[in-house]
């Protein structure tokens, strides 16, 4: 393993242990999958309720539209703010505690750090995904399950946590403080879900801004489609913001 | 055949003409320095004589807005990535992840330094038993006190047995016998051919630990030559003429 590679991992490992000894990513992990299960007992209610109605239709949804794929809905609304709250600590919290340096001094480039930290946190987040999706699976063999339309939302959902975590880690490498990092985060990734709400109310399906939205790249995995524009989409964004923080991070060995 | 030996040390560290700003002023300005095996520099300097901004720079957490640093000869700046294996920084106040146990600290930092598998277990070992933090081993580095944070930061300098040690005021926060501890270590240390670079606000400390001294006044090097151990009051003589009359001196000179 080079260096460069090895640095990396030694970074995610560091942010990884950091993120399992604290106490915030097990308390939200705790309350977000207990919601989520509480919402998926309702859905799984709601479901049965209407099965003899949905069975005289001769292609009604299925436990795919009418569970598993809303659950993850709800996940994707979670995220909105956990995702910022685990993620605002990764530099600006480093920063805060004079860590940093030590990483610097470490001879790795200002990429390494970001990458080996964004890792640690996409692979709690990824975690997270797998606890919830385990819900509707767990009924996989009871019921009968639509497994495209199910990975294809669960890759949405996947995209949309490294999305979010990218935003997360760049917002930290740029704050001062964790919570304005936090906030940031927040903010930033409500005004990318939504910005082409204007657009849309006025009509207009196409255009910049639609482009730019979340939105119009998440629903269609939600529904099942997965097209090579809307993965290139996440793609870039994840670049974009990750070259970003290390641009920010260079920056400051460079100033001091 | 006859084969010349050379008996002078190599060369392991060489600063030329390094200079940084900070905070709108100049930090460092021009510094010319180079530092043998083995042997023991002491930085001096009062508050704010660029002490730190230097280590920083030569621990690779800074960048110098210009001049070089050469590591074995080859260029630190070019290759930041050498600081990986080959130097052992203990910076100012001796930050920790405050979350993080004594040993998985001293894990961490071997891991960043390439080292791991039995290699970093040995490794963690030896400085455990060195820094006498063995019974600290499972403490969280948050609820140390100052000074067993001091060792654990130098246990995580020594932890890849590099070739230059950087130490930024290191007996900050030591008790008395501690601090004798360290000038041990110290001289260990360079005994097994380890460059050390230290500040410090003791005098005593130099006089005790180090080969040669430098004073730093307003960024610039005002003096380098080697310490006398005996003659404690010439050091004192000379770091206050440059404390006080800075500028004057420089001129002088």
């Amino acid at each position: 393993m080079s260096g460069g590679v090895a640095g990396t991992f030694a970074v995610a490992r560091l942010e990884w242990r950091r993120m399992v000894v604290r106490p915030l990513a097990w308390v939200l992990a705790a309350l977000t999958l207990a919601w989520l299960a509480w919402n998926f007992t309702l859905l799984l209610g709601g479901f049965l309720a209407g099965q003899v109605q949905r069975a005289a239709l001769p292609d009604g949804p299925g436990f795919t539209d009418l569970v598993a794929v809303p659950l993850l809905g709800q996940l994707a609304q979670l995220s909105f703010l956990v995702v910022p709250l685990l993620g605002m600590s990764v530099i600006a919290g480093e920063r805060r505690n004079g860590t940093l340096p030590l990483l610097f001094a470490a001879g790795l480039p200002a990429s390494r750090i970001v990458l080996g930290k964004y890792l640690a946190l996409l692979g709690w987040l990824l975690l997270w995904l797998a606890l919830t999706l385990a819900m509707p699976l767990a009924l996989a063999h009871a019921t009968d399950l639509d497994w495209g339309k199910l990975a294809a939302a669960t890759l949405g959902l996947a995209l949309m946590l490294a999305v979010l975590a990218a935003l997360a880690v760049t917002c930290s490498a740029f704050a001062s403080h964790p919570a304005i990092a936090a906030a940031a985060a927040l903010i930033i990734a409500l005004a990318l879900w939504s910005v082409n709400v204007g657009a849309q109310m006025a009509g207009i399906n196409g255009g910049v801004l639609n482009w730019l939205a979340m939105s119009t790249h998440e629903q269609p995995l939600l529904r099942g489609l997965v097209s090579t524009a809307d993965l290139a989409w996440f793609a870039l964004l994840i670049v974009v913001a990750l070259a970003l923080a290390s641009r920010r991070l260079d920056n400051e060995r460079e100033r001091g | 055949m006859t084969t010349i030996i050379s008996s002078s040390p190599p060369v392991v560290l060489q600063l030329d003409r390094l200079s940084r700003r900070r905070a709108g002023r100049h930090a460092v300005r021009s510094l010319d320095l180079s530092l043998h095996a083995g042997q023991v520099l002491g930085l001096l300097g009062v508050n704010g004589a660029g002490k730190s901004t230097t280590l920083s720079m030569i621990a690779g957490a800074l960048r110098p807005d210009s001049g070089g640093i050469r590591l074995r000869g080859e260029d630190f700046l070019e290759h930041p990535e050498l600081a990986r294996s080959r130097i052992g920084w203990l910076p100012e106040r001796a930050p920790v992840w405050a979350e993080l146990s004594v040993s998985e600290h001293l894990d961490a930092h071997g891991r960043l330094r390439g080292l791991n598998g039995s290699t970093l277990r040995a490794a963690r070992e030896r400085v455990l038993d060195r820094l006498d933090l063995q019974p600290l081993a499972r403490r969280l580095a948050g609820v140390l006190s100052q000074g067993q944070r001091q060792r654990l930061g130098l246990a995580c300098a020594l932890l890849h047995r590099p070739e230059l040690l950087v130490l930024d005021e290191p007996a900050n926060a030591l008790d008395p016998v501690q601090a004798v501890a360290l000038r041990g270590l110290i001289r260990e240390q360079a005994a097994a051919g380890t460059a050390v670079i230290l500040s410090t606000h003791l005098l005593a400390e130099v006089t005790a630990a180090c080969d040669r001294v430098a004073i730093l006044h307003d960024g610039c090097l005002r003096h380098d030559g080697p310490v006398q151990a005996d003659d404690h009051q010439a050091l004192e003589r000379t770091f206050f003429e440059i404390a006080m009359h800075g500028d004057a001196a420089a001129r002088a000179a």
